[in-house]
């Protein structure tokens, strides 16, 4: 009887531990096949032509360049202002307001924010930029980014400046230092890292955010620095070339995304090894 | 006690430099916060406003009736909603297990040295951006399943039987499955880190006391680890969902693009959101664009319930 | 002392003859939030010299010292009402409190040296009222560093980061940066508790130097060290000041008899 029950109990958690691991094994191989074609797929396709030159038309050679400019224009708009909204909300939620009862709501639906579809921040984007200036942008294009990064951007900064002393906001006023110049000069100096991570983590969400440029940058063939006319991205050509019946915009699909994933890989990564130097750092 | 020396002159001051920018500094802050509300606030009043005409038009049906009809400005939206509802649902049946097998296997059995570089590796694929996921659905998925599942499912599947109606569909492998398949798979490793974290959360020393008693893995795992973070659990289980339902790029790719409601397992179909990303730019007509922005207001409602109940868990798991 | 006290509860304030007062408390309460947590404090700061504030655990000290230079401020819901004296000014109602702060400087428990070099964690007090030019600035820094006794140790690295500093060196150099900004008063939260004996002696040491430029008034748990580098010592017990006097006598002849207890280890 004894004997009987271990033995169920044995076999029990013998079953359970091959089912975890082969759950592992499963998705360790999915997404390593999805990196396998990946690879395969796009690093055919990138050449210096990819840099070079602009989208092409169907059977003549060309490349990403208005694409990756335009995608690089409208992060850069879009990262300038999710830092300023992110990292001001997200001192408010740490050194100020953080604990009241708007606190709470705001920390909430930030939250939320964080992970709403990013097409209806595009359609909102529309009906706010897109509609009453009479068209697509790259300036539209950058706003709804940046209405997708700052939440991110909120939401790290809050908690990196949480993880700072107590003791060296006080010694900073104690000394008699304006609040705002102890948060600027020795909260925000202290979290350094922690900002620059979150500003990257949010700039390796938006770079291959698609849904929300459909309707508000649009996309160009043709390469272009105006950010008040319809702007090219890497997205929204990868978007429209690998549904196309073109074998050669097919390839050029395949390189571009390539280039995001090791894009926002190479992020992601500079961003994780900045955090772990900061946590060495006596 | 005389012999004290008098103090020393001190240097006479002004008010500390920018003391009257602090005020200043922390309406900045203040409002910064505000805005991230009012853009939340902006979503919602400008989908209401811009799905309002078709709402009026077409009530209640609009989201019962399952025509879709630009050309004769017919919308009823029950198509989108059951793909969406239907894709998410097998998206989270088929990841959920696997996810939390993952997640379990990194925290509990699997050698410190190898869980690490799982865990980042987990944690890197779950930032790639669905775009890159909707390519590999389309170029490699699709086919691939329209070969070895879909032929020989027509071919086994006597004929008349249930199956027959359940698989039916297109040999293309742009449907309903695989369009749940590629979701699963997308949100399967976001899924496993933010379980993974959770699971951390569970003091060792908890742990530590049900292995003290003798209690298997398994056992731990089953009466100690999950029930402790129970209402997390859930609270991730929501999140991944909201991820399912949101969900553009992948799904637009991969899913066949048809409206109406769809009749089978590999039925081609839409969802809320590839419907609004491939007509968006070219509706006809204001009765189309305002139909589209409806749906993104079902949409919105949907994934804001959703997420508010999954935020909400996990509130209560960390005060917990 | 007319003010009324309860019957239970006698304070012995020795008044100190003959010297200049820096700070007086009078009637002073202190609340966070709903909960009250100094009763009535009455305490006279003498000028340039070390006061030293006891007591056990939670009685108050920490928080009697943070009036000082309102640091409660920082805190909605936290609260003091009565009296401060600094100058015939109430403290607790003066309207330019970083200029208060200037004048009433503070050393923390831990260390606090903030994220950047030795050089600039001394003359970023000094950088907040005055241009000073580098050679000015040199001066100032070089003067502080000096009487924190901590200019030998770091003259060679002045660029170096203040966290790569010892505890003892990061405390010495909190304290340069507190003197840095010439305040007359220094309030000194235990600033020995997170540091080894050998530190602990080398500021004390400092401590009894910096007197004769500065009141000090400092808390401590180690009564040892209050016996060794005050002039006056208050003892405090459950939110209250239940005696005040010379330090000599403090520790020679008690006059209540929590302070007898305390100071022969039967509490705290």
């Amino acid at each position: 009887m004894t004997f009987d029950r271990r033995f169920r109990r044995k076999a029990a958690n013998t079953l359970f531990v091959g089912l975890c691991a082969l759950a592992t094994l499963l998705a360790l191989s999915a997404l390593g096949l999805i990196m396998w074609s990946l690879l395969k797929q796009g690093f055919g396709g990138i050449n210096l032509n990819i840099f070079t030159r602009d989208t092409p038309a169907p059977g003549s050679i060309g490349g990403l360049r208005n694409a990756i400019v335009g995608s690089a224009m409208m992060c850069g708009v879009a990262m300038v202002i999710a830092l300023i909204v992110g990292i001001l909300a997200g001192t408010w939620l740490a050194e100020y307001g953080g604990d009241s009862a708007y606190g709470h709501v705001v920390r909430f639906l930030n939250d939320v924010l964080l992970s709403a579809p990013s097409i209806l921040v595009g359609l909102f984007v529309y009906e706010l930029v897109v509609r009453p200036f009479h068209g697509f942008s790259g300036l539209a294009g950058g706003v709804a980014l940046a209405l997708i990064a700052a939440p991110v951007v909120t939401r790290t900064t809050e908690d990196i400046l949480r993880l700072q002393p107590n003791a060296l906001r006080e010694a900073g006023v104690a000394l008699g230092a304006a609040r705002w110049v102890t948060i600027r000069k020795i909260v925000w100096r202290g979290a350094g890292g922690g900002l620059l991570t979150g500003g990257l983590l949010a700039f390796a969400r938006i770079s291959g955010e698609t849904a929300p440029l459909l309707f508000t940058a649009l996309n160009n063939q043709f390469f272009a620095l105006d950010l008040t006319k319809p702007t090219a991205s890497l997205p929204a050509v990868i978007f429209q070339y690998a549904l196309s019946a073109y074998d050669d915009w097919r390839g050029l699909a395949w390189a571009g995304a390539l280039l995001i994933a090791l894009t926002v890989l190479s992020i992601n990564i500079i961003g994780r090894v900045i955090i772990a130097r900061g946590n060495t750092r006596p | 006690m005389a012999d004290i020396p008098l103090t020393a002159p001190r240097p006479t001051r002004a008010a500390s430099k920018g003391a009257w920018f602090d005020p200043i500094f922390q309406f900045a802050c203040l409002s910064a916060a505000t805005l991230l509300l009012a853009a939340l606030g902006g979503i919602i009043v400008s989908l209401a406003i811009g799905g309002w005409p078709a709402l009026h038009k077409f009530g209640l049906g609009f989201f019962t009736d399952t025509t879709w009809n630009p050309v004769t400005e017919v919308y009823g939206a029950a198509g989108p909603i059951a793909g969406t509802l239907i894709t998410s649902a097998l998206a989270l049946i088929l990841a959920l297990p696997i996810a939390l097998g993952v997640s379990v296997f990194l925290v509990e059995f699997c050698p410190r040295r190898a869980a690490q570089p799982i865990a980042i590796a987990v944690e890197l694929l779950a930032g790639i951006p669905s775009i890159v996921y909707g390519m590999w659905g389309l170029f490699v998925l699709a086919p691939w399943f329209a070969l070895h599942v879909q032929l020989p499912l027509m071919m086994n599947i006597p004929a008349g039987s249930v199956w027959e109606k359940v698989f039916y569909g297109v040999p293309n492998g742009a449907n309903i499955f695989t369009a749940s398949l590629i979701l699963a798979v997308m949100i399967l490793p976001y899924m496993a880190a933010v379980f993974r974290e959770l699971f951390l959360t569970v003091p060792a020393q908890v742990r530590e006391s049900a292995y003290g008693i003798g209690c298997t893995p398994f056992e731990v795992v089953r009466s100690v680890t999950i029930p402790y973070v129970r209402s997390g659990m859930v609270g991730v289980i929501m999140l991944g969902l909201g991820r399912a339902l949101g969900e553009t790029m992948a799904v637009t790719f991969i899913i066949g693009n048809a409206h109406g409601l769809p009749q089978s397992l590999f039925d081609s179909g839409s969802t809320l959101a590839s419907t609004i990303a491939n007509e968006f730019t070219e509706a006809t007509g204001e009765m189309h664009t305002a139909a589209l922005t409806a749906l993104g207001l079902v949409l919105f409602v949907i994934t804001f319930s959703v997420l508010a109940v999954a935020r909400a868990l996990l509130l209560r798991q960390r005060q917990d | 002392m007319t003010k009324p006290v309860s019957t239970e509860f006698l304070p012995h304030i020795l008044e100190p003859v003959g010297e200049s007062v820096a700070l007086r408390a009078k009637g002073l309460d202190f609340f966070y939030g709903k909960t009250q947590a100094l009763f009535g404090v009455d305490l006279p700061i003498v000028r340039n010299q070390v006061t030293a504030l006891i007591g056990p655990s939670g009685c108050g000290k920490s928080t009697l010292l943070r009036t000082f230079n309102r640091m409660y401020d920082l805190y909605p819901g936290q609260r003091a009402t009565g009296t401060i004296d600094h100058e015939g000014e109430n403290l607790l109602a003066v309207k330019d409190i970083a200029k208060l702060r200037s004048r009433i400087g503070m050393v923390f428990q831990k260390p606090t040296p903030f994220p950047m070099s030795i050089y600039d964690n001394v003359a970023f007090g000094v950088r907040l009222y005055e241009s000073k030019s580098r050679k000015d600035m040199d001066e100032v820094v070089e003067k502080a560093l000096r009487r924190a006794a901590l200019w030998d140790e770091v003259k060679d690295k002045l660029q170096a980061s203040g966290l790569s500093l010892s505890g003892g060196q990061q405390q010495r150099l909190c304290v340069a940066r507190g003197i840095a900004v010439e305040p007359e008063i220094l309030l000194l939260d235990e600033p020995a508790s997170a540091l080894d004996p050998i530190s602990t002696a080398k500021l004390e040491q400092t401590i009894g130097e910096l007197k004769s430029d500065f009141t000090i008034v400092i808390v401590t748990h180690n009564l040892g060290q209050a016996a060794r580098i005050s002039d006056n010592t208050g003892f405090m017990y459950l939110g209250r000041m239940v005696e005040f006097t010379p330090t000599s006598d403090m520790f020679m002849k008690p006059q209540a008899q929590q302070t007898q207890d305390y100071i022969s280890g039967r509490f705290g």
